[in-house]
């Protein structure tokens, strides 16, 4: 049997929305008892780590990350991914399905299942299914057998769902297997730019992705979802009238989670730049995602709506692209930000501007025990029975992100550049430490 | 010289960034140029590459002659045989070219942005001859010297700018340039074309009714309508459009009575321009693509100066 203890810290377990001094005792992978009446005890059969009031809590739980295992192994493969999220605090993370070939029948769930398993991946890996047949939403995936073979969710992941009668029948199938279906909400039609539809795009002159193609979107599948009696994970969100539309839903009794990524709290539309104010910071292909930043008030929303628990859950939306696709005008470059390492720091940094009043409790509360009740997983809190999945962190530590310092093998991060605060210092994954920093992060 | 101003930029990527001293002494120089009769060779032993990523006779065309005036070597790289149709990426290309060592390069390309990405990857100056619907400075500068040199000014002048605002890096181009030289500039198209935030070019005023736009004005710039709009998604028909906002004896005559009528070209006759108004004393069409070779060669002689001052700095 091994035994550690884990003392001197700052436990912070949103699950039990205990933010205290304390410590967690870890035997075989499995955490046997937190509070804070644990302390160093005098037994040689156990190891002792002292924190040094460092804050330890559970690991982080990511409900959306893309590699490009199988099939675009030069983005990313599932090994370069979990280095990289262990190294920002991401113990657990569900990857999308929309690789190549598409994850869209129990064989190949049950491949990258295995493939998460092995020894280079260092955290662990959840799959999800493809809800239709090569993404195309003509045909639904086995759901059921799919389910059996370890996929978590289903997902379009950026494929809009153009058929409302396909997105129906899904629905109702999908209920009666208890199969989670996270959409993105859009409206392809109107959604045919590269940024955030405004006036500042205008002057860029960059087609729109207006904020109105999210809202259309939503409202339609969130009618679905109640013509069929389903819950629906809804995937980013990025504006104040999203979250008052899933407010609204809720307040008809419809059982709807949100997730937000962490860029979209951080960036808005202008971080994209114009080169007035530095010649070297304009069309910013780092910040071009989908959905789009958008404007500060909506950023604002974003955080009011973690605040006060609207938004349950952030996620990195990790999408690593190569430089290939990035060194491009921004119309012709590809979507995507690499998250996995600033996920938790990005919220770290928020955290520590009091003007937004996000204490660690809640910005974690999003990124732990929140997505781990959603797909049923005993992760992300510190109670005695769970998988013991930690991490020490110093929530004031400042770092200075370097998209060639970043250990994703594409470093497509829009925080390049950026000086953050808060840092992973040690990560554990079932009782094995998995990281731990080593380098001084400021050069 | 008119008067002694350093030109503080290494490029010319777009009007927004300069400020009115530096569109002042462009539009000096182009004037001096013009009555000059023999330039001095002040682009003697410097290569010019132009580099069209998007087909252009007209303005490819106007970018050899003032380089050649100024003793320039031009070579036109032919994009369409190239390998940026092999999939090179925009930056690879940028380096491919700085590694010949041209000394200006002109560069148009079908991507807003795409020339500034360009240039952040070279040695030389780069000149902007158009990035996908963002600007347009030359184009800018020639019909600014042209409303001018007719005018007599620009301070105080009501110009109307009409048709297709949303993709046009002309009339973005244009307005900031002529707001910023104390002009009111009215934008005028259909509501589908005319694209948000056009406050923050400097435009006065939007109008849907371009009777109401016209009505005054000392100058009204027709923009080029790109017929695969046409596609019923933005606009109906040409006739439609013909008759809501083509330039015509009717319309015109709302505006000052010796107002300019003016047109970057190609013209397409009879969708957003009357033909028999393009060849009234009023119309400048023709004079704006003289005044194009005169503007850009002082441009290209301000930025090779430049470009000499800072490689004197660097050696």
């Amino acid at each position: 049997m091994s035994r550690t203890i884990l003392h001197n810290a700052r436990v912070i377990d949103p699950a039990s929305d205990y933010d205290g001094p304390g410590g967690v005792i870890v035997e075989d992978g499995i955490i046997v008892d937190m509070g804070p009446h644990v302390g160093p005890e005098k037994d040689e059969h156990s190891k002792m780590v002292d924190c040094h009031g460092l804050c330890l809590a559970p690991g982080l739980v990511d409900l959306r990350v893309k590699t490009g295992e199988p099939g675009s192994e030069h983005r990313e493969t599932l090994a370069s991914a979990s280095v990289a999220a262990v190294a920002g605090g991401i113990t657990s993370m569900v990857v999308m399905p929309d690789t190549d070939p598409v994850i869209d029948t129990p064989a190949l769930v049950d491949y990258l299942r295995r493939a998460g398993q092995t020894d280079a991946v260092r955290n662990r890996v959840y799959p999800a299914g493809a809800l239709s047949q090569g993404l195309k939403s003509e045909r639904m995936s086995e759901l059921s057998l799919m389910k059996d073979a370890g996929a978590v969710l289903f997902t379009q992941v950026d494929e809009a769902v153009r058929s409302s009668n396909f997105l129906r029948r899904s629905l109702q199938y999908a209920r009666a297997l208890d199969a989670k279906i996270m959409l993105r909400p859009d409206d392809p039609d109107i959604a045919t730019g590269s940024m955030n539809a405004s006036g500042f795009a205008a002057r860029l002159g960059l087609r729109g992705l207006p904020k109105q193609a999210e809202w259309i979107g939503l409202q339609r599948d969130l009618t679905l979802a109640e013509m069929t009696g389903s819950t629906m994970i809804v995937d980013q969100v990025t504006t104040r009238r999203s979250l008052e539309i899933v407010e609204d839903a809720r307040a008809r009794g419809q059982k709807i989670h949100v997730t937000s990524a962490a860029h979209s709290l951080y960036f808005n539309e202008l971080d994209i730049g114009d080169g007035t104010r530095d010649p070297d910071k304009a069309y910013l292909t780092y910040c071009k995602v989908n959905p789009p930043f958008r404007s500060e008030e909506d950023r604002l929303a974003l955080i009011e709506g973690l605040r006060d628990g609207r938004l349950d859950v952030i996620v990195s939306a990790h999408d690593p692209q190569p430089p290939e696709e990035k060194r491009l005008p921004f119309d012709e470059a590809s979507f995507g930000a690499a998250g996995l390492e600033t996920l938790l720091s990005a919220l770290t940094t928020l955290s520590d501007q009091p003007e937004y009043d996000l204490d660690l409790l809640t910005i974690l509360r999003a990124m732990t025990v929140n997505p781990a009740d959603i797909l049923g997983l005993e992760q992300g809190r510190l109670a005695a029975g769970a998988p013991a999945d930690l991490i020490l962190f110093d929530p004031r530590r400042p770092w200075k992100c370097k998209r060639d310092k970043l250990r994703s093998r594409s470093g497509n991060s829009p925080f390049d550049g950026r000086l953050l605060t808060g840092q992973v210092m040690k990560t554990m994954v079932e009782g094995e430490w998995v990281f731990e920093l080593t380098e001084d992060s400021l050069t | 010289m008119s008067f002694e101003y350093e030109f503080p930029h290494r490029h010319l990527l777009g009007i927004e960034g300069l400020n009115r001293l530096d569109i002042e002494f462009l539009l000096n120089r182009s004037e001096e140029l013009i009555n000059t009769k023999t330039p001095e060779q002040t682009l003697a032993g410097k290569t010019l590459i132009n580099m069209f990523f998007e087909n252009s006779t007209r303005t490819q065309g106007s970018f050899e002659i003032s380089a050649k005036r100024l003793g320039a070597d031009v070579v036109n790289m032919a994009v369409q045989s190239s390998s940026v149709k092999k999939g090179e990426t925009l930056v690879d290309t940028a380096m491919t070219l700085n590694a010949m060592e041209p000394d200006l390069l002109v560069i148009r390309h079908g991507a807003s942005g795409g020339v500034r990405l360009l240039s952040r990857k070279v040695d030389c100056a780069v000149v902007n001859a158009g990035d996908g619907t963002h600007e347009h400075p030359t184009q800018a500068l020639l019909d600014a010297l042209t409303i001018r040199r007719r005018k007599g000014r620009l301070e105080g002048l009501k110009i109307a700018i009409c048709g297709d605002i949303l993709h046009s890096r002309v009339a973005r181009s244009n307005t900031m340039l002529l707001h910023q030289m104390g002009a009111e500039v009215r934008l005028v198209g259909p509501p589908t074309l005319l694209p948000p935030g056009t406050e923050s070019w400097g435009a006065a005023s939007l109008h849907t009714n371009m009777i109401e736009g016209v009505t005054g004005c000392d100058v009204v710039m027709m923009l080029r309508l790109q017929l695969e709009r046409m596609n019923g998604m933005y606009l109906p028909s040409k006739r439609e459009f013909f008759q809501l906002y083509g330039l015509d004896e009717k319309k015109l005559e709302h505006a000052a009575t010796d107002a300019l009528i003016m047109h970057p070209g190609p013209m397409n006759r009879g969708v957003e321009i009357d033909s028999a108004i393009t060849e009234t004393a009023n119309s400048t069409i023709t004079e704006q693509v003289s005044m194009g070779v005169y503007v850009r060669m002082a441009v290209l002689e301000t930025l090779a100066r430049n470009l000499d001052r800072s490689r004197e700095a660097s050696t």
